[in-house]
């Protein structure tokens, strides 16, 4: 594979969303809804919300934000050339078909890390001034765990693309998939648990282990355990809020969690790729 | 079109035929006389020999779309410097061809290759000796003509300088930094062919170039066409524009229903179909005798008369004995022209029916 074709189709896909402003826009977004989190924190305690609090409040943000904005990035970025024809010419020069998907991806990556890491980076120091004793590490695994799920919900998008031959469906698949991770698949999982255990049980924190792991077919929960996990939200939460803190089985560790987001990122790539190349342009 | 040698069952003479994959062609056996038929293969068609100037090898190329056969066991050669005309009725197979060629689109069976490269095997290899310009010229329309270059430039691994000067040649010296979202169908169409040109392709393959453009256009591609042979390029061009093939064309192909229904210069293809120039008088006046004594002549086939205009359709050797009938039935003859069968009845001729 070569290094140059991948590396211009990716700077191109960078250049582009800054020319049209949705790095500068997304970037925006993320560093004042952040900000936002912590400081109406102040409101009910004369003081800003520390960051393990205000990534707590985040999670729900972030989980309806971010895949929309991975979906709206991927969804057109194959279907759109075929469709204005300029993948005609793409595809007419030298460069391999994975290679164009590999710098689409990466190009498109590298603009949602960097809003990403931005947008709540800035938010971040921010914080970190108005708020003492900070746990900055933490605050890094939270925005690269973002990035992961980010990048998840980027290539689920990339393959959309390659797979239906107009945008307007692609953009209908994106929203469906949306609607299937955030509402419809948590509702399944809740169905199958209350079908297999007990309610009181789930209601006391006592589910068998294999609710936990069909729980890890849905990305945004293994991304919101990955958080979890690694910064004191639980504390935080069950302090603010009295209520029990989430028992997690012996085999959720941080490992598995990452290895099922980056099994996620290669499938789709992989699936992206076959689906792009079997196609006629 | 495909050929083949065959050998006479009477006196052993051995002679090659030319003819279409599926089709009878009758065989006169050139030292007896005695009369055959025969059916070319749709499984394997004989490959002409290469002797390795042929940048384009097509073998056996087949593409099916559902049930319909877009390109059906199609077989063409393209040599080292020469242009060459495709041409056939809309629907006929001609961009089916050129994406397979470009590994656009899968084929069903069939070979091709690139300067010897197999598209197939080495896609990216192959694609280093094209420059493409598509039937449907597209751009990054949020760019600017130079910007698009430049990224195409970078893509083909061709100095950036080359850009500006070609877009010039081109004659977008005004829109090199205009984005192309606004730019008209046939300024598209121009940056399309500056971008094919990028790097001197050692294969040009345009699809229909000639879409779009003022006439000035279509001259500046043209010259751009001649140039490109001049410099040793060999140059696939797809049209429906005949009398444009003509102008440039060493040898055409015509494809008609997803078969090739003929190949050759469009001399040969009009030797072949036995087509007859036109002999076009104008007279002082026309009267039913004088066209009933040119009737009468042997080796005219047909008479139209507009005016005083006779359009005459005969065979080479009467055309002097059409001129003295004439001029021995004491009507003046103001003007004599004789027109060679055009490209347009060579391309009738193949696709009717």
């Amino acid at each position: 594979m070569d290094l140059d074709p991948i590396y211009l189709i990716a700077k191109k896909e960078i250049i582009d969303n800054i020319r049209n402003l949705w790095i500068i826009i997304i970037t925006i977004i993320f560093a004042v809804l952040t900000i936002a989190m912590s400081a109406l924190g102040s409101i009910f305690s004369d003081e800003w919300q520390s960051l393990d609090m205000t990534v707590a409040l985040m999670m729900s943000i972030v989980q309806l934000l971010v895949p929309i904005i991975a979906l709206m990035l991927g969804y057109a970025a194959i279907v759109r050339e075929i469709e204005n024809g300029s993948m005609n010419t793409l595809i007419s020069l030298p460069v391999r078909r994975e290679e164009i998907i590999l710098g689409k991806f990466l190009g498109l990556g590298g603009v949602l890390s960097f809003t990403i890491l931005v947008g709540f980076g800035l938010a971040g120091v921010v914080i970190g001034i108005m708020v003492p004793d900070v746990n900055y590490l933490e605050y890094m695994i939270f925005i690269g765990s973002t990035i992961l799920v980010g990048l998840v919900y980027l290539t689920v998008a990339l393959f959309f693309s390659t797979l239906f031959k107009k945008r307007s469906t692609a953009l209908g698949g994106a929203i469906f998939l949306w609607f299937f991770f955030n509402m419809i698949l948590p509702i399944i999982l809740i169905g199958i648990a209350f079908a297999g255990a007990g309610m009181s049980d789930i209601i006391s924190g006592n589910v068998p282990d294999w609710y936990h792991a069909v729980q890890l077919t849905n990305p945004m929960t293994v991304y919101s355990t990955l958080v979890t996990l690694n910064i004191n939200i639980g504390g935080a939460m069950s302090a603010a809020t009295a209520t029990p803190q989430v028992q997690y089985p012996d085999f959720y560790t941080s490992g598995l969690m990452i290895s099922i987001l980056f099994a996620w990122i290669v499938g789709f790539l992989g699936l992206s790729y076959w689906r792009f190349n079997k196609k006629d342009i | 079109m495909v050929s083949k040698t065959v050998k006479c069952p009477k006196c052993g003479e051995q002679s090659t035929i030319e003819g279409v994959v599926g089709k009878k062609t009758i065989i006169t056996c050139p030292s007896c006389g005695t009369k055959g038929q025969f059916t070319f293969s749709t499984a394997q068609p004989m490959a002409r020999t290469t002797d390795g100037s042929e940048t384009i090898q097509v073998r056996n190329l087949t593409k099916q779309y559902n049930d319909v056969k877009a390109v059906n066991n199609v077989s063409f050669n393209i040599r080292k410097g020469e242009i060459f005309g495709f041409l056939g009725p809309n629907g006929a197979g001609k961009t089916t061809t050129i994406k397979s060629i470009l590994g656009l689109i899968h084929t069903d069976t069939g070979q091709i290759k690139i300067n010897g490269v197999d598209i197939k095997k080495d896609n990216k290899r192959a694609h280093k000796y094209i420059g493409y310009l598509p039937e449907k010229v597209s751009f990054y329309n949020n760019l600017t003509a130079l910007q698009n270059m430049y990224f195409y430039a970078e893509m083909k691994n061709v100095p950036k300088s080359e850009c500006k000067p070609l877009i010039v040649e081109m004659g977008l010296e005004d829109a090199v930094n205009k984005k192309v979202g606004k730019f008209s169908k046939g300024m598209q169409q121009r940056l399309g062919m500056a971008q094919a040109l990028l790097g001197n392709p050692a294969i040009l393959i345009l699809d229909e170039p000639s879409g779009g453009l003022d006439p000035r256009g279509v001259a500046l591609i043209r010259n751009k066409i001649r140039e490109m042979k001049e410099k040793g390029s060999s140059v696939f061009v797809s049209s429906h524009i005949l009398a444009e093939v003509q102008a440039v064309c060493d040898r055409v192909g015509i494809i008609s229903k997803g078969t090739l229904v003929a190949e050759d210069t469009v001399e040969k293809l009009r030797g072949k179909l036995n087509l007859k120039p036109k002999l076009v008088i104008e007279l002082e006046k026309i009267t039913d005798d004088v066209v009933n004594l040119i009737k009468s002549i042997e080796g005219v086939e047909k008479i139209e008369v507009v005016g005083v205009m006779m359009h005459i359709v005969c065979s080479s050797t009467s055309k002097s004995k059409v001129i003295v009938e004439i001029e021995k039935s004491g009507i003046n003859i103001l003007n004599i022209q004789t027109m060679e069968p055009t490209l347009e009845e060579v391309f009738m001729k193949f696709t009717e029916g």
